[in-house]
Protein backbone atom coordinates (compact mmCIF):
# COMPACT_ATOMS: atom_id res chain seq x y z
CA UNK A 1 0.00 0.00 0.00
CA UNK A 2 2.93 2.50 0.68
CA UNK A 3 5.12 1.47 -2.12
CA UNK A 4 1.93 1.74 -4.41
CA UNK A 5 0.99 5.19 -2.45
CA UNK A 6 4.50 6.32 -3.82
CA UNK A 7 4.66 5.55 -6.99
CA UNK A 8 0.98 7.20 -7.47
CA UNK A 9 2.60 10.14 -6.05
CA UNK A 10 5.72 10.02 -8.36
CA UNK A 11 3.73 9.37 -11.70
CA UNK A 12 1.11 12.69 -10.51
CA UNK A 13 4.44 14.57 -10.46
CA UNK A 14 5.56 13.08 -13.57
CA UNK A 15 2.24 13.93 -15.34
CA UNK A 16 2.19 17.37 -14.00
CA UNK A 17 5.51 18.06 -15.20
CA UNK A 18 4.82 16.67 -18.64
CA UNK A 19 1.75 19.05 -18.43
CA UNK A 20 4.12 22.03 -18.02
CA UNK A 21 6.74 21.36 -20.40
CA UNK A 22 4.01 21.15 -22.79
CA UNK A 23 2.50 23.89 -22.20
CA UNK A 24 5.99 25.96 -22.42
CA UNK A 25 6.41 24.08 -25.05
CA UNK A 26 9.76 22.22 -24.27
CA UNK A 27 9.51 19.53 -26.96
CA UNK A 28 12.60 17.35 -25.30
CA UNK A 29 11.64 17.75 -21.44
CA UNK A 30 8.07 16.73 -22.34
CA UNK A 31 9.35 13.73 -24.47
CA UNK A 32 11.17 12.70 -21.51
CA UNK A 33 8.39 13.30 -19.13
CA UNK A 34 6.54 11.45 -20.87
CA UNK A 35 9.04 8.50 -20.90
CA UNK A 36 9.49 8.73 -17.24
CA UNK A 37 5.51 7.87 -17.34
CA UNK A 38 5.53 5.04 -19.44
CA UNK A 39 8.70 3.38 -17.23
CA UNK A 40 6.69 4.36 -13.75
CA UNK A 41 3.77 2.49 -15.46
CA UNK A 42 6.07 -1.11 -16.84
CA UNK A 43 7.57 -0.44 -12.74
CA UNK A 44 4.32 -1.12 -11.29
CA UNK A 45 2.85 -3.67 -13.95
CA UNK A 46 6.35 -5.60 -13.39
CA UNK A 47 5.79 -5.68 -9.12
CA UNK A 48 1.80 -6.52 -9.98
CA UNK A 49 3.01 -9.39 -12.29
CA UNK A 50 5.65 -10.44 -9.52
CA UNK A 51 3.16 -10.39 -6.53
CA UNK A 52 0.94 -12.43 -8.78
CA UNK A 53 3.60 -15.11 -9.03
CA UNK A 54 4.36 -15.31 -5.56
CA UNK A 55 0.65 -15.70 -4.73
CA UNK A 56 0.52 -18.76 -7.69
CA UNK A 57 3.45 -20.24 -6.71
CA UNK A 58 2.33 -20.42 -2.63
CA UNK A 59 -1.38 -21.69 -4.29
CA UNK A 60 1.01 -24.85 -5.60
CA UNK A 61 2.71 -25.56 -2.92
CA UNK A 62 -0.13 -25.35 -0.41
CA UNK A 63 -1.96 -27.51 -2.98
CA UNK A 64 0.52 -29.79 -3.35
CA UNK A 65 0.60 -30.52 0.12
CA UNK A 66 -3.13 -30.85 0.49
CA UNK A 67 -3.22 -33.38 -2.39
CA UNK A 68 -0.77 -35.28 0.27
CA UNK A 69 -2.90 -34.76 2.86
CA UNK A 70 -5.70 -36.07 1.07
CA UNK A 71 -3.88 -39.13 -0.28
CA UNK A 72 -3.29 -39.81 3.81
CA UNK A 73 -6.47 -39.78 4.75
CA UNK A 74 -8.05 -41.12 1.89
CA UNK A 75 -5.58 -44.08 1.07
CA UNK A 76 -2.68 -44.45 3.41
CA UNK A 77 -4.46 -44.26 6.89
CA UNK A 78 -7.08 -47.00 5.92
CA UNK A 79 -4.39 -48.71 4.34
CA UNK A 80 -2.27 -48.79 7.57
CA UNK A 81 -5.23 -49.84 9.48
CA UNK A 82 -5.58 -52.79 7.40
CA UNK A 83 -1.93 -53.59 7.64
CA UNK A 84 -2.06 -53.38 11.59
CA UNK A 85 -5.32 -55.72 11.54
CA UNK A 86 -3.45 -58.12 9.78
CA UNK A 87 -0.78 -57.89 12.39
CA UNK A 88 -3.85 -59.04 15.30
CA UNK A 89 -4.59 -61.87 12.57
CA UNK A 90 -0.85 -63.09 12.03
CA UNK A 91 -0.43 -62.72 15.77
CA UNK A 92 -3.34 -64.34 16.98
CA UNK A 93 -2.31 -67.60 14.02
CA UNK A 94 0.97 -67.80 15.82
CA UNK A 95 -0.49 -68.21 19.21
CA UNK A 96 -3.14 -70.22 18.11
CA UNK A 97 -0.40 -72.73 16.33
CA UNK A 98 1.65 -72.59 19.53
CA UNK A 99 -0.91 -73.35 21.60
CA UNK A 100 -2.22 -76.36 19.87
CA UNK A 101 1.16 -77.92 19.48
CA UNK A 102 1.76 -77.31 23.07
CA UNK A 103 -1.76 -78.60 24.31
CA UNK A 104 -0.94 -81.81 21.64
CA UNK A 105 2.46 -82.17 23.33
CA UNK A 106 1.53 -81.77 26.50
CA UNK A 107 -0.55 -84.89 27.16
CA UNK A 108 2.36 -87.16 25.06
CA UNK A 109 4.98 -86.17 27.89
CA UNK A 110 2.63 -86.32 30.66
CA UNK A 111 1.91 -90.50 29.31
CA UNK A 112 5.09 -90.83 28.31
CA UNK A 113 6.27 -89.95 32.20
CA UNK A 114 3.43 -91.61 33.87
CA UNK A 115 4.45 -95.33 32.14
CA UNK A 116 8.38 -94.59 32.89
CA UNK A 117 7.25 -93.88 36.64
CA UNK A 118 5.59 -96.98 36.58
CA UNK A 119 7.65 -98.96 35.06
CA UNK A 120 10.88 -97.75 36.86
CA UNK A 121 8.97 -99.11 40.50
CA UNK A 122 8.69 -102.73 38.62
CA UNK A 123 12.17 -102.20 37.68
CA UNK A 124 13.52 -101.70 40.75
CA UNK A 125 11.35 -104.85 42.48
CA UNK A 126 13.22 -106.89 39.72
CA UNK A 127 16.71 -105.23 40.63
CA UNK A 128 15.52 -106.12 44.44
CA UNK A 129 14.82 -109.85 43.27
CA UNK A 130 10.91 -108.65 44.46
CA UNK A 131 9.63 -110.47 40.98
CA UNK A 132 8.50 -113.82 39.90
CA UNK A 133 8.84 -115.17 36.56
CA UNK A 134 5.89 -114.25 35.33
CA UNK A 135 6.12 -110.63 36.36
CA UNK A 136 8.79 -110.46 34.65
CA UNK A 137 7.85 -111.71 31.23
CA UNK A 138 5.38 -108.92 31.91
CA UNK A 139 7.60 -106.29 32.63
CA UNK A 140 9.77 -106.86 29.31
CA UNK A 141 6.39 -107.11 27.36
CA UNK A 142 5.57 -103.27 28.70
CA UNK A 143 8.98 -102.11 28.31
CA UNK A 144 8.79 -103.35 24.93
CA UNK A 145 5.43 -101.27 24.36
CA UNK A 146 6.81 -98.76 26.29
CA UNK A 147 10.26 -98.10 23.86
CA UNK A 148 7.74 -98.28 20.89
CA UNK A 149 5.40 -95.75 21.91
CA UNK A 150 7.98 -93.47 23.54
CA UNK A 151 9.48 -93.80 19.76
CA UNK A 152 6.37 -92.68 18.24
CA UNK A 153 5.29 -89.94 20.39
CA UNK A 154 8.83 -88.59 20.32
CA UNK A 155 8.48 -88.13 16.61
CA UNK A 156 5.12 -86.58 17.54
CA UNK A 157 6.90 -84.14 19.96
CA UNK A 158 9.42 -83.36 17.44
CA UNK A 159 7.02 -82.47 14.57
CA UNK A 160 4.68 -80.67 17.34
CA UNK A 161 8.58 -78.59 18.62
CA UNK A 162 8.81 -77.68 15.35
CA UNK A 163 5.85 -76.18 14.57
CA UNK A 164 5.94 -74.01 17.20
CA UNK A 165 9.36 -72.89 16.13
CA UNK A 166 8.00 -72.18 12.41
CA UNK A 167 5.18 -70.25 14.25
CA UNK A 168 7.30 -67.86 15.27
CA UNK A 169 7.76 -66.29 11.88
CA UNK A 170 5.38 -63.78 12.37
CA UNK A 171 7.52 -61.59 14.54
CA UNK A 172 9.40 -60.67 10.95
CA UNK A 173 6.34 -60.14 9.41
CA UNK A 174 4.83 -57.93 11.47
CA UNK A 175 8.00 -56.06 12.32
CA UNK A 176 8.32 -55.40 8.84
CA UNK A 177 4.49 -54.06 8.51
CA UNK A 178 4.85 -52.02 11.94
CA UNK A 179 8.08 -50.41 10.67
CA UNK A 180 5.51 -49.25 7.64
CA UNK A 181 3.22 -47.65 9.67
CA UNK A 182 5.61 -46.16 11.97
CA UNK A 183 6.64 -44.29 8.73
CA UNK A 184 3.63 -43.18 7.63
CA UNK A 185 2.85 -41.94 11.59
CA UNK A 186 6.01 -39.68 11.08
CA UNK A 187 5.28 -38.31 7.70
CA UNK A 188 1.29 -37.58 8.72
CA UNK A 189 2.84 -35.87 11.43
CA UNK A 190 5.30 -33.69 9.22
CA UNK A 191 2.36 -32.46 6.80
CA UNK A 192 0.67 -31.75 9.99
CA UNK A 193 3.33 -29.61 10.82
CA UNK A 194 3.45 -28.10 7.30
CA UNK A 195 -0.24 -27.61 7.23
CA UNK A 196 -0.19 -25.65 10.31
CA UNK A 197 3.00 -23.38 8.83
CA UNK A 198 1.00 -23.06 5.61
CA UNK A 199 -2.60 -21.47 8.04
CA UNK A 200 0.01 -19.63 10.17
CA UNK A 201 -2.74 -19.44 12.06
CA UNK A 202 -2.61 -19.82 16.19
CA UNK A 203 -2.94 -23.22 16.93
CA UNK A 204 -5.44 -23.55 19.89
CA UNK A 205 -5.26 -27.04 21.56
CA UNK A 206 -8.87 -28.15 22.00
CA UNK A 207 -10.32 -30.26 25.09
CA UNK A 208 -6.65 -30.75 26.60
CA UNK A 209 -8.12 -30.18 30.11
CA UNK A 210 -7.15 -33.28 32.02
CA UNK A 211 -9.64 -33.33 34.49
CA UNK A 212 -12.17 -34.19 32.14
CA UNK A 213 -10.29 -37.47 31.29
CA UNK A 214 -11.49 -40.07 33.42
CA UNK A 215 -8.80 -41.37 35.77
CA UNK A 216 -9.95 -45.02 35.50
CA UNK A 217 -10.21 -44.81 31.43
CA UNK A 218 -8.81 -47.94 30.16
CA UNK A 219 -4.95 -47.50 28.32
CA UNK A 220 -3.86 -50.67 27.67
CA UNK A 221 -0.53 -52.45 28.46
CA UNK A 222 2.08 -49.75 29.13
CA UNK A 223 4.63 -49.28 26.53
CA UNK A 224 8.28 -49.00 27.19
CA UNK A 225 9.36 -45.06 26.55
CA UNK A 226 5.84 -44.21 26.44
CA UNK A 227 5.14 -42.70 29.85
CA UNK A 228 1.61 -43.74 31.01
CA UNK A 229 1.00 -40.83 34.01
CA UNK A 230 -0.10 -43.19 37.46
CA UNK A 231 0.92 -46.01 36.21
CA UNK A 232 2.50 -48.50 38.70
CA UNK A 233 5.24 -50.70 38.16
CA UNK A 234 4.42 -54.19 37.76
CA UNK A 235 2.83 -56.88 40.24
CA UNK A 236 4.84 -56.43 43.20
CA UNK A 237 3.73 -52.59 42.87
CA UNK A 238 0.29 -53.69 42.89
CA UNK A 239 0.53 -56.00 45.46
CA UNK A 240 2.21 -53.04 47.92
CA UNK A 241 -0.67 -51.03 46.87
CA UNK A 242 -3.80 -53.49 47.25
CA UNK A 243 -2.44 -54.30 50.55
CA UNK A 244 -2.32 -50.57 51.70
CA UNK A 245 -5.69 -50.66 50.67
CA UNK A 246 -6.15 -53.67 53.51
CA UNK A 247 -5.58 -56.35 50.90
CA UNK B 1 -15.81 -75.83 40.86
CA UNK B 2 -16.94 -73.81 37.64
CA UNK B 3 -14.74 -71.12 36.41
CA UNK B 4 -15.76 -68.37 33.95
CA UNK B 5 -12.64 -67.02 31.71
CA UNK B 6 -13.81 -62.94 30.55
CA UNK B 7 -11.27 -61.72 27.84
CA UNK B 8 -11.66 -60.02 24.47
CA UNK B 9 -8.52 -62.18 23.11
CA UNK B 10 -8.77 -65.88 22.55
CA UNK B 11 -5.23 -66.52 22.97
CA UNK B 12 -5.12 -64.87 26.60
CA UNK B 13 -8.48 -66.79 27.41
CA UNK B 14 -6.61 -70.43 26.09
CA UNK B 15 -3.55 -69.40 28.35
CA UNK B 16 -5.47 -68.42 31.18
CA UNK B 17 -7.63 -72.15 30.94
CA UNK B 18 -4.55 -74.10 30.30
CA UNK B 19 -2.83 -72.71 33.37
CA UNK B 20 -6.00 -73.06 35.38
CA UNK B 21 -6.10 -76.99 34.60
CA UNK B 22 -2.43 -77.39 35.42
CA UNK B 23 -3.87 -75.70 38.23
CA UNK B 24 -6.70 -78.86 38.88
CA UNK B 25 -9.36 -76.33 37.29
CA UNK B 26 -10.18 -78.47 34.67
CA UNK B 27 -14.16 -77.10 34.54
CA UNK B 28 -14.17 -73.75 32.76
CA UNK B 29 -16.01 -71.56 30.38
CA UNK B 30 -15.11 -68.33 28.40
CA UNK B 31 -16.91 -65.00 27.31
CA UNK B 32 -15.43 -62.17 25.26
CA UNK B 33 -16.88 -59.03 27.31
CA UNK B 34 -18.67 -58.15 30.05
CA UNK B 35 -22.05 -58.18 28.11
CA UNK B 36 -22.06 -62.45 27.15
CA UNK B 37 -20.05 -62.89 30.75
CA UNK B 38 -22.96 -61.73 33.01
CA UNK B 39 -26.27 -63.22 31.34
CA UNK B 40 -23.49 -66.51 31.97
CA UNK B 41 -23.09 -65.37 35.46
CA UNK B 42 -26.26 -64.77 36.68
CA UNK B 43 -27.53 -68.91 36.01
CA UNK B 44 -25.34 -69.14 39.27
CA UNK B 45 -23.22 -71.48 37.93
CA UNK B 46 -19.82 -70.20 38.27
CA UNK B 47 -18.24 -70.46 41.42
CA UNK B 48 -15.06 -68.11 40.38
CA UNK B 49 -14.92 -64.89 37.59
CA UNK B 50 -11.32 -64.31 36.01
CA UNK B 51 -11.77 -61.64 33.99
CA UNK B 52 -9.81 -58.87 31.97
CA UNK B 53 -10.18 -55.18 32.49
CA UNK B 54 -9.76 -53.62 28.60
CA UNK B 55 -13.15 -55.31 26.19
CA UNK B 56 -15.50 -53.68 23.96
CA UNK B 57 -18.59 -53.54 24.90
CA UNK B 58 -19.13 -54.43 28.85
CA UNK B 59 -15.48 -53.45 30.50
CA UNK B 60 -14.09 -55.55 33.43
CA UNK B 61 -14.70 -53.13 35.83
CA UNK B 62 -18.38 -52.69 35.07
CA UNK B 63 -18.93 -56.47 35.30
CA UNK B 64 -17.22 -56.64 38.55
CA UNK B 65 -19.61 -53.80 39.80
CA UNK B 66 -22.52 -55.48 37.78
CA UNK B 67 -21.72 -58.94 39.65
CA UNK B 68 -21.71 -56.73 43.15
CA UNK B 69 -24.69 -55.32 42.23
CA UNK B 70 -26.59 -58.90 41.23
CA UNK B 71 -28.15 -60.08 44.61
CA UNK B 72 -27.39 -64.07 43.84
CA UNK B 73 -24.10 -63.67 42.63
CA UNK B 74 -22.35 -60.74 44.54
CA UNK B 75 -20.19 -62.40 46.85
CA UNK B 76 -18.57 -64.46 43.67
CA UNK B 77 -14.83 -64.02 44.03
CA UNK B 78 -13.17 -61.96 40.71
CA UNK B 79 -9.94 -62.33 39.78
CA UNK B 80 -8.75 -58.87 37.35
CA UNK B 81 -5.70 -60.14 34.93
CA UNK B 82 -5.36 -57.28 33.41
CA UNK B 83 -2.34 -55.21 31.46
CA UNK B 84 -3.95 -51.90 33.05
CA UNK B 85 -1.91 -50.82 35.82
CA UNK B 86 -2.50 -47.06 36.93
CA UNK B 87 -2.52 -46.59 40.49
CA UNK B 88 -6.46 -44.89 40.04
CA UNK B 89 -7.69 -48.14 38.40
CA UNK B 90 -6.25 -50.40 40.74
CA UNK B 91 -8.23 -48.18 43.73
CA UNK B 92 -11.04 -48.27 41.86
CA UNK B 93 -11.12 -51.59 41.31
CA UNK B 94 -10.40 -52.49 44.84
CA UNK B 95 -13.55 -50.28 45.44
CA UNK B 96 -15.57 -51.87 43.23
CA UNK B 97 -14.85 -55.28 45.32
CA UNK B 98 -11.91 -57.48 43.74
CA UNK B 99 -10.70 -60.20 45.15
CA UNK B 100 -7.55 -60.20 43.23
CA UNK B 101 -5.81 -57.75 40.66
CA UNK B 102 -2.76 -59.54 38.55
CA UNK B 103 -1.24 -57.26 35.90
CA UNK B 104 -0.42 -58.54 32.59
CA UNK B 105 2.09 -60.30 31.43
CA UNK B 106 2.06 -62.80 34.11
CA UNK B 107 3.20 -65.95 35.51
CA UNK B 108 1.85 -69.28 36.47
CA UNK B 109 3.25 -68.78 39.88
CA UNK B 110 1.31 -65.30 40.31
CA UNK B 111 -1.99 -66.49 38.86
CA UNK B 112 -1.30 -69.61 41.17
CA UNK B 113 -0.40 -68.02 44.27
CA UNK B 114 -3.52 -64.25 44.11
CA UNK B 115 -5.92 -68.03 43.83
CA UNK B 116 -4.19 -69.68 46.27
CA UNK B 117 -4.81 -66.16 48.61
CA UNK B 118 -8.45 -65.62 47.46
CA UNK B 119 -9.46 -69.59 48.60
CA UNK B 120 -7.21 -68.65 51.60
CA UNK B 121 -9.59 -65.60 52.94
CA UNK B 122 -12.57 -66.87 52.12
CA UNK B 123 -12.56 -70.16 54.15
CA UNK B 124 -10.61 -67.72 56.97
CA UNK B 125 -13.65 -65.55 56.76
CA UNK B 126 -16.51 -68.08 56.60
Amino acid sequence: MAVETVINAQVLATAERLVVEMRSGNEDQAARALDDLVRAREVSLFQELGKLTREFHDALASFRVDSRVTDLAEKDIPDARERLNHVITMTQNAADRTMSAVEHSLPLVEDIANVAVNLRSQWQRFQKREMNAQEFRELAKSIDVFLGTTETKSADLKSKLNDVLMAQDFQDLTGQIIKRVITLVEDVEANLVNLIKISSQKVVPVNTHPEYRESIKAEGPVVPGVVTNGAVAGQDAVDDLLSSLGF
Amino acid sequence: MKILIVDDFSTMRRIIKNLLRDLGFNNTAEADDGKTALPMLKTGEFQFLVTDWNMPGMQGIDLLKAVRAEDNIKTLPVLMVTAEQKREQIVAAAEAGVNGYIVKPFTAATLKEKIDKIFQRIEGNA
